[in-house]
């Protein structure tokens, strides 16, 4: 049979050593190929756990995950190289260049020296960066360093891109060139699931989501549609509210 | 391998770009080590309160040797072992089991001493008596001391005037006795002891050395060893931040994402912060080498066995590595790595031996000292740059501190994994 989905997750559940609570309580996600994913949750329901077991950086109790069809309990060796992810934090080497960080990063995907140098220029043009690639990452903006660390999770042009919270404390422009990037490199091909509190931004370029409460997908549809079922719910924020209620998750 | 490379080309730039931390790594350790030879060479140790491990061999049957034996013990100064599992030890095993530093002194005294005295004080007197005006030949009586060359050089001076104090005050009155003694045998009318040398007794003061060996000890040949050991340790709160700070800003979790395993990161890291620790040890004895000597110290004596060297110096910079590896993975945040980092290796470095000598430590302090790798570091580099060994005499320092450094690496892997999997 052949696997439509970028990433599944199967009934997957993950309780912290030392938590009564699950994290994760039978989430059953479904990211189809070529999607632009929006994984929508408040905090501390589980977003976060399920990206990094996703990545294979938490092992989890039970359940399954395949991304590309390769179910993960076989290892990440086939999985790897697939996932680019882009995390929250600035992950970078604060005291190098833009240009020395994604070397590094690309390099250990073992890209060809000339091939990644290539890309690496591409990608800096790309996010107007060309003009600081030799400047050093703690000297740059918080944007700067927003659009190097997400170059950083495409320089192995992977299949499936993962982002979370890619457009936190930026200002308005470089949160629009991010997202206007997001959307060209999805139309060339790219299954991206991008994770984000900022409702409107998620309606605005992602082609389906999925709303997440208590470590499970509370439900899931393009944009237009849970507008349509959720009537007479105007927006995801208002669908988002209704479905989530005013409770705080992670005070928990 | 091109993987390994980018990782090492990370680490590289890293240790690189931190220019106050590259300063730190080798300059503090430059200054720690010529301060602190020129401080101990100038500190007088007190070691009333000390209790030497001596070993005193008495081959006398007479009265001198017992004399000696029991003054000694009556000073209090000295631990005295007599025997080895019960037989008397020759001038050989004396030596050997001293230049194994075993015992810190060791004294011989060999036999028929008393007789020979007895005998050079009635050729004396018989001499005087029939009016000669020359002295007749007298016997030779030799003791031989034998000190641990890795004593260091205040306490040496300490414990071998009080030493020489006693014996001479021993042999003196005994002497003077033996005289007083034959004379009233002969004659009853008292004669000046003016022409007599009171010191018929030579004390032969020897370095113990192993077998065919000689070095000439200095404090320079304790210092720099002993203090380069423990700034080859504190690499340990470098190594284990910047553990800390890739954790914290996410980069390490994104290398795991990355086709690079756990394995591969903890390798790059130590094979970096190894050859830190290897420049470091080597500018250390070049201080010791050409700066110490500038100072009016001796120059440091390398020993003749530079392969025994280097493997030491790996040996003591993977067991350092493997410690920041394990610190840098167990603390929660940079403050307590730093502090605990810097404490324990102060604690290792004390109980190690690098401050005081072992041997006036208590019997349990000393076993526990041997839990510390500084101490197993020491003592290969002391057998080094003072006993001339080889590579096969530095072998079981080189694989306890090896142990020591891969347990400290399989525990940081252990906790690793069961904290960032959440296993």
């Amino acid at each position: 049979m052949e696997n439509k989905f970028a990433i599944e997750t199967v009934n997957l559940k993950k309780t912290y050593k030392g938590k009564s609570h699950p994290t994760l309580n039978g989430l059953s996600l479904r990211i189809p190929y070529g999607s632009l994913f929006g994984l929508l949750a408040p905090n501390g329901a589980g977003k976060t756990t399920a990206i990094n077991i996703i990545c294979g950086l938490r092992k989890y109790d039970s359940g399954k995950v395949f991304v590309d069809g390769h179910d993960q309990s076989d290892g990440m060796k086939a999985i790897k190289p697939l996932l680019g992810l882009v995390p929250q934090d600035i992950a970078l080497f604060p005291t190098l260049t833009a240009y020395e960080n994604l070397k590094i990063l690309g390099g250990l995907y073992g890209i060809k020296k000339s091939v990644l140098e290539e890309r690496i220029d591409q990608l800096l043009e790309l996010f107007d960066l060309s003009a600081s690639r030799h400047s050093y990452i703690n000297r740059f903006s918080g944007g700067m360093k927003r659009r190097v660390n997400m170059i950083a999770g495409m320089l192995h042009a992977p299949g499936i891109l993962i982002l979370d919270e890619p457009t936190v404390g930026v200002d308005a422009q470089s949160r629009m060139m991010i997202l206007e990037k997001l959307t060209e490199i999805n139309r060339s091909g790219t299954t991206i699931l991008f994770i984000s509190h900022y409702l409107e931004e998620a309606e605005h370029i992602c082609n389906e989501v999925a709303f997440m409460d208590d470590g499970s997908v509370i439900c899931q549809g393009s944009p237009a549609d849970l507008i349509r079922a959720y009537t007479p719910c105007d927006s995801m924020e208002s669908i988002y509210l209704k479905l989530t209620g005013k409770r705080m998750r992670d005070t928990q | 391998m091109r993987k390994f490379r980018y990782l090492l080309y990370k680490d590289y730039l890293l240790l690189k770009r931190d220019v106050a931390g590259l300063l730190l790594m080798f300059l503090m350790p430059a200054i720690l080590v010529v301060l602190m030879a020129l401080l101990q060479e100038s500190t007088f140790q007190s070691i009333a309160d000390v209790s030497v491990p001596m070993m005193l061999v008495n081959h006398d049957k007479g009265e001198l040797g017992s004399t000696i034996d029991r003054e000694v013990e009556a000073s209090g100064i000295f631990k005295i072992t007599r025997d080895i599992d019960g037989s008397i030890p020759t001038l050989e095993e004396l030596e050997k089991e001293v230049a194994s530093s075993r015992y810190v002194i060791g004294i011989y005294i060999p036999e028929n001493t008393t007789e020979s005295i007895r005998r050079n004080v009635a050729r004396y007197v018989l001499a005087t008596f029939s009016g000669a005006t020359d002295l007749p030949p007298m016997d030779n009586v030799n003791f031989v001391v034998f000190v641990d060359p890795t004593t260091k050089a205040s306490f040496y001076a300490t414990i071998m005037s009080t030493l020489k104090e006693k014996t001479q005050k021993i042999e003196f009155t005994y002497i003077m006795n033996e005289i007083t003694r034959q004379v009233n045998e002969i004659s009853p009318i008292p004669i000046s002891t003016l022409g007599f040398a009171g010191e018929q007794v030579h004390i032969d003061i020897r370095d113990a050395r192993l077998q065919g060996k000689d070095l000439v000890p200095n404090p320079v040949q304790h210092n720099i060893p002993a203090w380069s050991l423990f700034a080859i340790f504190f690499v340990v709160i470098s190594l284990s931040g910047s553990i800390i700070r890739e954790r914290q800003d996410g980069s390490f979790s994104r290398l795991l994402t990355m086709p690079c395993s756990y394995t591969e990161y903890l390798l790059s890291k130590a094979f970096t912060f190894i050859v830190v620790c290897l420049i470091q040890f080597g500018l250390m004895l070049l201080i010791g080498v050409f700066v110490m000597p500038l100072f009016g110290l001796d120059s440091l004596n390398l020993g003749t066995s530079p392969l025994a060297l280097i493997l030491l110096a790996l040996s003591a910079a993977v067991s350092a590595i493997g410690y920041g590896i394990a610190i840098g993975n167990i603390a929660n945040t940079y403050h307590q790595s730093s502090v605990f980092g810097a404490i324990s290796v102060v604690i290792m470095a004390a109980i190690g031996g690098i401050w005081i000598p072992t041997f006036i430590m208590s019997e349990p302090m000393r076993k526990i000292g041997m839990l510390s790798p500084l101490h197993w570091g020491l003592s290969g580099f002391l057998d080094v740059f003072l006993l001339d060994a080889g590579v096969r005499a530095v072998l079981p320092e080189c694989g306890v501190m090896l142990l020591f450094g891969l347990v400290c690496f399989a525990i940081a892997v252990s906790f690793n994994y069961r904290r960032r999997l959440d296993v």
